[in-house]
């Protein structure tokens, strides 16, 4: 049974997949993407990896298709004069793709297949399990956690995670960069919506409260920072969407402040713990468990905000109409 | 590794940046420039500590977390590691310095440019993570913040073109990244282990290896812009603001290279062939003629530079057939191992000085000028001698005459190639050096030219042309220590005494 349903999602997978990338239209590839994401999310699940699962359909699925959505938005007016366009120069002329010289594209397409096959035997032919599933099941008892996944994210590997963390907030200042930080400014709310209200009153709680869960529960089962960031993250986005801009009414410095406060948060403890004597990073045992859990509300509430504001940055960069005109 | 003496320097080093750098982003854009000038000393300044720390100590770890590999992270500060970290200080300061004026300078242009700052700091911070790392997965980790912070200082300048050549700079980064992580999934899989050291023991040939290893080669090859995936570099390079050009060409290519050379060396040796050496040299050998080809044939003084990286990256990957010892070679008896790869690391010091003047050169005239078509250039050398005698110097040290940094990386290279008996590497080292010329002085007649016609020129600060001259005659400096400083390599506990061990000829083929 388990091996039908296996071999069914695999199917689907790569089906949904090729499917992405053959969609005629923009906005089938969209939709199939989000269908792309929970099947992802419904292999990890196979696979044991619930956090994974848990964290791929909100970033997979569900942020980036609210990013590509509103992208999709922001393009259609252009595209679709392109698009216009472009099926006028294709009905009388079917073949416009064949244009192209077909001999790269054939030694493009053998070249990936050939090493879509050679990857395929590397992977079949290593060797079992050597994996550091021992040395973490016997060292779990001092990292101050029940979890072996959070274990290895916020103790032995901690340095990873807090790089990892760093680089969301990068991220945010790459969109900065490439032009979001001008338009960052205050938009007043705007007209009430019923279903909107009432979508946003039912779901807020609850998401909090599912994102709170599972970063407490991350302590002894999958779950954490990165999962519960990103349905607080789904908040911001909710309230943003509803006309309630949370981070653009704070003031500057409350916003910075909790956009780095996980990565500046677990640095300073690292550096604090290393004048004690220690390494950084190491937690006295005893209170191993606390420092965890303090370092993950943290890194959560920075995650939740660095992907609200990545959201209402780019939201907002397409709302500026000369944006628009300069874009084409 | 585990008995060597620890350091908090290495953590601090990874650090300090990325709080500082933090910090910064409360500051309004003048804040954020203040902060972010003395981030930079600082960071430069805990640099010079540590490497006077590892000559006195010799080389030193940080167990993070107090978890020893393999199941925590170890970080490793040897003689190789802390030479690259200082190059990096010395390098990275003067570029702060000229950041620090430039933006000064047009200040009324545009606010958003204060966001190098702490861009600037985290990338320099992703730079010594990856330069002390000890760790497969680590690396990755610091692979992406370097690629994220480098593609946000790309697009920096808004303009369209380096928003297009960012995007395509971002895709080549990516892809490169995930086919590290790929090999890396697989090595650990087979392994059970990430750490370099742990690896370099346990790994064995085989099939799962040598594809790990053609996978990883080619990620890091994407991103150190190596012959035949080099088609990013030059319009990101070319496009972004000089101090940006000058932090990319001269430090952020060097460290997939850095990764490369650590990677062979300590943890692939057993499954290098000779072939596959020839292969990474043959790439090499392309790179530098087609690159200065390329660089004489432009007409963009920017893009003349950024085609020349290219080439001098080039000259990085020559080392590699000559590290990888022919069949019936006996490690003993192969004296060429040392000059082999010093030259590989003379190359990346001599370059990173030359190019980061080169750009910041480039980023004055074009201040001066209003653009960089190479006729602008035309009578320099009275109205900016200062700058002409920057391109002059850096350009001789890109040719590789005496006695410059470039001339001296050349040599050794060419002293391995003839020890080795790898003589057919020799007439690409020298036609890669005339074509420079080619280009170099092409530049510099330019510059002696008279003027055509009275074109605006505006003046430039003179603080910015003495931060590009003093990094022009830094490649020329970096050849008095030299003696000392390649003694100070060989004697590293964990690369230089022991690379003779661990690339005799590889497992397969040669047996």
């Amino acid at each position: 049974m388990s091996v039908l349903i296996d071999s069914l999602l695999a199917i689907l997978a790569i089906y949904l997949a090729l499917q992405c990338l053959l969609a005629q239209r923009l906005i089938q590839t969209v939709f199939i993407f989000f269908a792309f994401g929970l099947a992802l999310a419904l292999t990890w699940v196979r696979l044991g990896a619930i956090d994974v699962a848990i964290t791929e359909a909100a970033i997979a699925a569900g942020f980036m298709g609210v990013l590509f959505l509103d992208a999709l938005r922001d393009f259609s007016p252009a595209v679709s004069k392109k698009q216009q366009n472009l099926e006028a120069v294709r009905n009388p002329l079917p073949g416009n793709d064949t244009k192209r010289p077909i001999l790269p594209r054939l030694a493009l397409g053998l070249g990936l297949v050939l090493f879509l096959l050679i990857s395929l035997e590397a992977v079949w032919n290593t060797p079992e399990g050597k994996g550091l599933t021992v040395v973490t099941g016997v060292m779990l008892p001092d990292s101050g956690v029940e979890h072996p996944v959070t274990a290895v994210l916020l103790n032995f590997r901690a340095y990873d995670t807090w790089l990892e963390i760093g680089v969301i907030l990068m991220g945010l200042l790459a969109i900065f960069a490439a032009g979001g930080k001008e338009v960052y400014r205050k938009s007043g709310m705007t007209a009430e919506d019923p279903v909107l209200r009432q979508v946003i009153l039912f779901f807020t709680p609850i998401l909090f409260l599912f994102g709170a869960f599972l970063l407490y529960f991350g302590k002894s089962g999958p779950g954490g920072a990165f999962p519960a960031g990103v349905l607080w993250g789904a908040i911001g986005i909710l309230l943003h969407l509803g006309g309630r801009p949370v981070l653009t009414v704070i003031p500057r410095w409350l916003l910075y402040l909790i956009l780095t406060i996980g990565p500046g948060f677990f640095i300073l403890l690292g550096f604090l713990l290393m004048t004690t004597g220690s390494t950084l990073f190491e937690y006295p045992p005893a209170y191993a468990g606390i420092l965890i859990l303090i370092v993950e509300t943290m890194a959560a509430i920075s995650i939740a905000a660095a992907l609200t504001a990545i959201f209402t940055n780019l939201n907002q960069m397409s709302e500026e109409p000369d944006k628009i005109e300069s874009n084409n | 590794m585990i008995n060597l003496p620890t350091s908090s320097l290495p953590a601090i080093l990874v650090g300090l940046p990325i709080l500082v750098a933090t910090l910064s982003l409360f500051f309004r854009s003048r804040g954020k420039a203040v902060v972010g000038l003395l981030g930079s000393l600082l960071t430069a300044g805990l640099a010079l500590i540590a490497f006077v720390e590892v000559a006195q100590l010799g080389s030193v770890i940080h167990i993070l977390g107090g978890w020893e590999p393999p199941l925590g992270i170890l970080l490793r500060m040897d003689p190789l590691a802390v030479v690259f970290i200082g190059m990096t200080a010395l390098v990275g300061v003067f570029i702060s310095l000229f950041a620090w004026w430039y933006f000064r300078a047009q200040e009324s242009t545009n606010g958003k440019f204060s966001l190098f700052w702490p861009l600037w700091l985290f990338l320099w911070a992703g730079l010594n993570g990856l330069f002390l790392s000890n760790d497969l997965f680590n690396l990755f980790v610091t692979i992406e913040v370097i690629g994220i912070c480098a593609v946000a200082l790309a697009v920096l300048s808004g303009k369209t073109d380096s928003l297009f050549a960012g995007l395509r700079y971002l895709l080549a980064a990516i892809t490169g990244s995930m086919a590290y992580l790929f090999g890396v999934a697989l090595i650990y899989g087979s392994t059970g282990t990430l750490d370099l050291g742990l690896l370099g023991q346990i790994l064995e040939p085989g099939k799962t290896t040598t594809f790990a290893l053609l996978v990883i080669t080619f990620g890091l090859m994407v991103k150190m812009a190596g012959f035949p995936f080099h088609f990013w570099l030059p319009p990101a390079h070319s496009s972004a603001l000089a101090p940006v050009s000058a932090l990319l060409s001269a430090l952020v290519v060097k460290g997939a290279f850095y990764i490369l050379l650590r990677l062979w060396a300590e943890v692939f040796g057993i499954s290098l062939t000779y072939a596959g050496g020839q292969l990474i040299g043959l790439a090499g050998a392309v790179a530098v003629i087609w690159g200065s080809w390329q660089a004489f044939m432009q007409t963009n003084l920017k893009l003349i530079i950024a085609h020349s990286s290219v080439a001098q990256l080039g000259y990085l990957l020559m080392i590699f057939p000559l590290l990888i010892l022919a069949p019936g070679v006996v490690a003993g008896s192969a004296d060429w191992l040392s000059p082999a790869w010093t030259a590989g690391v003379y190359q990346v010091m001599a370059h990173a000085f030359a190019k980061a003047s080169f750009f910041l050169s480039a980023g004055i005239i074009i201040m001066a000028q209003g653009h960089d078509h190479k006729g602008s250039l035309r009578d320099l050398a009275s109205r900016m001698p200062m700058t002409t005698m920057a391109i002059g110097i850096a350009g001789v040290s890109l040719i590789g005459l005496p006695p410059s940094g470039g001339f001296f990386a050349k040599w050794m290279l060419l002293k391995g190639v003839f020890l080795s008996g790898q003589l057919w590497w020799a007439p690409v080292i020298l036609t890669g050096s005339f074509l420079t010329a080619g280009y170099v002085f092409m530049l510099l007649r330019l510059a002696f030219a008279p003027a055509r016609d009275q074109e605006p020129f505006r003046p430039v600060p003179h603080s910015l042309q003495v931060v590009a001259l003093l990094l022009a005659l830094g490649s020329f400096l970096i050849v008095f220590p030299a003696e000392n400083l390649i003694q100070f390599l060989e004697s590293s506990e964990t690369f230089g005494s022991g690379i003779e061990s661990i690339m005799e000829g590889g497992a397969y083929g040669n047996n």
